[in-house]
């Protein structure tokens, strides 16, 4: 509300003051996308247009060659083969795991519950970083770096503390009369949990799952510092990429927006869960 | 919230009193039972790969663990508060420490005034520029970090970046090939940029779904009354908003701490010593210089610094009733 009307009734609703706001709003998503249509609009160029002292806004002649030559570098496709393979291994584990624990916060009341969401809720501000150095000494003693499996057991750690605290909101959304109706007409428990709570919670899960999936195909510090260059995901890939070849923009580009796209994608359907997740409850006035 | 309302064994079949309370307090033994097993993997887990190294880095940070060490399995000498001795009493580690205070304040001030200005703005703009502003911040917002740093890499490079060639358009003015990183008041300036620029789709869209929340009829009685929008704006608007702005804040204030992706990135994975936050200055000494105990004691330093901002979220979220 940057302009205030001097003598206007209604809530500051003057004509010029309105041209002024969609003008700023207009102004403000060029700013905003601006960087994200200057990386498209690079990779479509070819190389000659890209190392051009006067940029065009739009490619003369847009080639895809760019991405041929990102997909044909050698430790592309390994890449991200190996980013697959360690995020499908680590949402898996975390979504099994995870789950179990959610319901218990979410279901029942017990001694210690308090204390177990205190648990999950710090863990989530503990700036992993930190933990690398004997994370690494760890991994290092167990033979684990330069694995796989090593950097999905990190990324399980990374991803856990949310999968419990979003699940636990999804299984809480679930009336707790449906388990009851269902445990007086002779449901065990274990019945209610495969009957009731699972396939009810199954969008939840989907969501979840999406979210872990983003944030370790994002995650590129730690793979970088565990794993030998064979053994990189995309992200780290972009950030080798980066330092091995100096600056081949045009290909860094489109590979770039080859690794965005399934998290772009996935982030676009699950938005609305991501912004109440980080603060539910917190809108309630 | 749930289980504190309706305790689970309400529903009980009632045959008699002195029974029904040996049932409930057999049941809830059995339920407590399953609830500690369900929570165990995780538990477990969080112990294993979380609790175990903290405890392990605390004791790193104690001890002289270098290359030697690492590669021959000895047990590093112990050296008592020798490497937070060596930390304090280093003027590079006040530098670092300052400098990403300093950076925090400033990208979460301009970001959070910035993300609720949109916020504001977003409500009094027609129903097409408003969405166009939501594409544009979803977009945003879903960029991986280190693609994000890459596109203000390539947008500031010194020969063929866009940023230059426009602003040497500007007449008068000798843009071409300026080097941005050169003068670390520029090079934080484009830093600080892409932080805030990353930063705003998450603070104006929570933001902006928070003012939904503000009663239309308290702001118009207010204009009734001759309020002005700046009187409504900080008399109704803000102290609704007070929660969330708070969550928000203090969420920027946590993430923006511990910058790494965007002042390592854009440095080509090896910051000048102008450009090093605690985070990536910890990381370079461990793995970098193979100072694996100083790296440590650099990162319980800068834990033990997050500390106090990060008490203060867990409360608040106890506060707000989120957590029940």
């Amino acid at each position: 509300m940057a302009r205030h009307d001097e003598g206007v009734v209604t809530v500051g609703r003057s004509r010029a003051g309105t041209i002024a706001a969609n003008a700023t709003g207009i102004i403000f998503g060029i700013f905003m996308i601006f960087p994200v249509y200057w990386v498209l609009n690079t990779a479509f160029k070819p190389d000659s247009e890209v190392r051009s002292f006067t940029p065009s806004f739009l490619p003369k002649n847009p080639t895809l060659d760019n991405f041929r030559s990102a997909l044909g570098e050698e430790l592309f496709i390994p890449s991200m083969i190996n980013g697959l393979i360690i995020t499908a291994m680590a949402v898996a584990a975390a979504l099994v795991v995870g789950f179990l624990a959610a319901l218990a916060i979410a279901r029942f009341s017990f001694y210690g519950r308090k204390a177990i969401i205190l648990v999950v809720l710090a863990v989530q501000l503990v700036p992993f970083l930190a933990l690398l150095i004997p994370l690494f000494l760890m991994l290092q003693r167990a033979q684990l770096t330069n694995t796989l499996p090593g950097v999905a057991l990190v990324y399980l750690v990374l991803l856990l503390p949310y999968t419990v605290w979003t699940l636990r909101g999804f299984i809480s959304g679930i009336p707790r009369e449906l388990d009851e109706a269902a445990m007086i007409d002779g449901c065990t428990r274990a019945q209610v949990f495969w009957k009731i709570i699972l396939p009810l919670t199954g969008p939840g899960l989907v969501a979840t799952s999406v979210y872990g999936f983003i944030q370790a195909w994002n995650e590129f510090i730690i793979i970088n510092t565990l794993n030998s260059p064979q053994k990189q995901n995309l992200m780290a890939w972009l950030l080798y990429n980066q330092t091995e070849r100096g600056t081949a923009w045009g290909p860094l580009m489109a590979g770039a927006i080859i690794t965005s796209i399934p998290v772009v994608v996935f982030f676009l359907i699950i938005q609305r869960n991501i912004a109440t997740g980080l603060t539910a409850g917190a809108v309630k006035g | 919230m749930y289980a504190v309302e309706t305790p689970p064994l309400k529903k009980e079949p009632v045959p008699s009193q002195p029974r029904r309370a040996n049932r409930v307090r057999r049941r809830t033994q059995r339920d407590a039972r399953t609830a500690w097993l369900l929570s165990l993997p995780t538990l477990l887990i969080l112990v294993a790969l979380l609790a175990y190294p903290l405890y392990r880095m605390i004791v790193l940070s104690f001890q002289n663990m270098r290359l030697r060490e690492l590669i021959t399995g000895l047990t590093p000498p112990w050296v008592g508060l020798d490497q937070y001795t060596k930390a304090l009493t280093d003027g590079v580690f006040w530098g670092v420490v300052a400098r990403t205070a300093a950076f925090t304040v400033v990208s979460v001030t301009i970001s959070v005034l910035v993300g609720l200005g949109i916020a504001l703005l977003m409500r009094r703009v027609h129903a097409k520029v408003r969405l166009f502003m939501m594409i544009a911040m979803m977009f945003v917002w879903a960029l991986p970090q280190l693609v994000a740093a890459q596109a203000f890499r390539w947008l500031t490079d010194s020969d063929f970046g866009v940023l230059n060639y426009l602003i040497d358009k500007i007449p008068g003015v000798d843009f071409a090939n300026h080097s941005w990183f050169v003068n670390p008041w520029e090079g934080w300036a484009v830093i600080t940029t892409l932080v805030v620029w990353a930063g705003i789709p998450f603070l104006a869209i929570s933001l902006s779904a928070g003012l939904t929340q503000v009663p239309k009829e308290l702001l118009e009685a207010a204009t009734v009354d001759g309020a002005s929008s700046w009187q409504a704006l900080r008399n109704i608007t803000l102290p609704i908003l007070k929660p969330l702005l708070t969550i928000v804040t203090t969420l920027s204030v946590i993430w923006n701490f511990g910058l790494f992706t965007q002042n390592w990135a854009l440095r080509d994975s090896h910051p000048e010593p102008v450009y090093q936050t605690l985070a990536t200055y910890s990381y370079t000494q461990a793995f970098g210089q193979s100072r694996y105990s100083y790296g440590s004691a650099i990162s319980v330093i800068t834990v033990l610094i997050m500390l106090g901002v990060m008490v203060f979220y867990i409360r608040q979220m106890f506060k707000i009733g989120e957590v029940d």
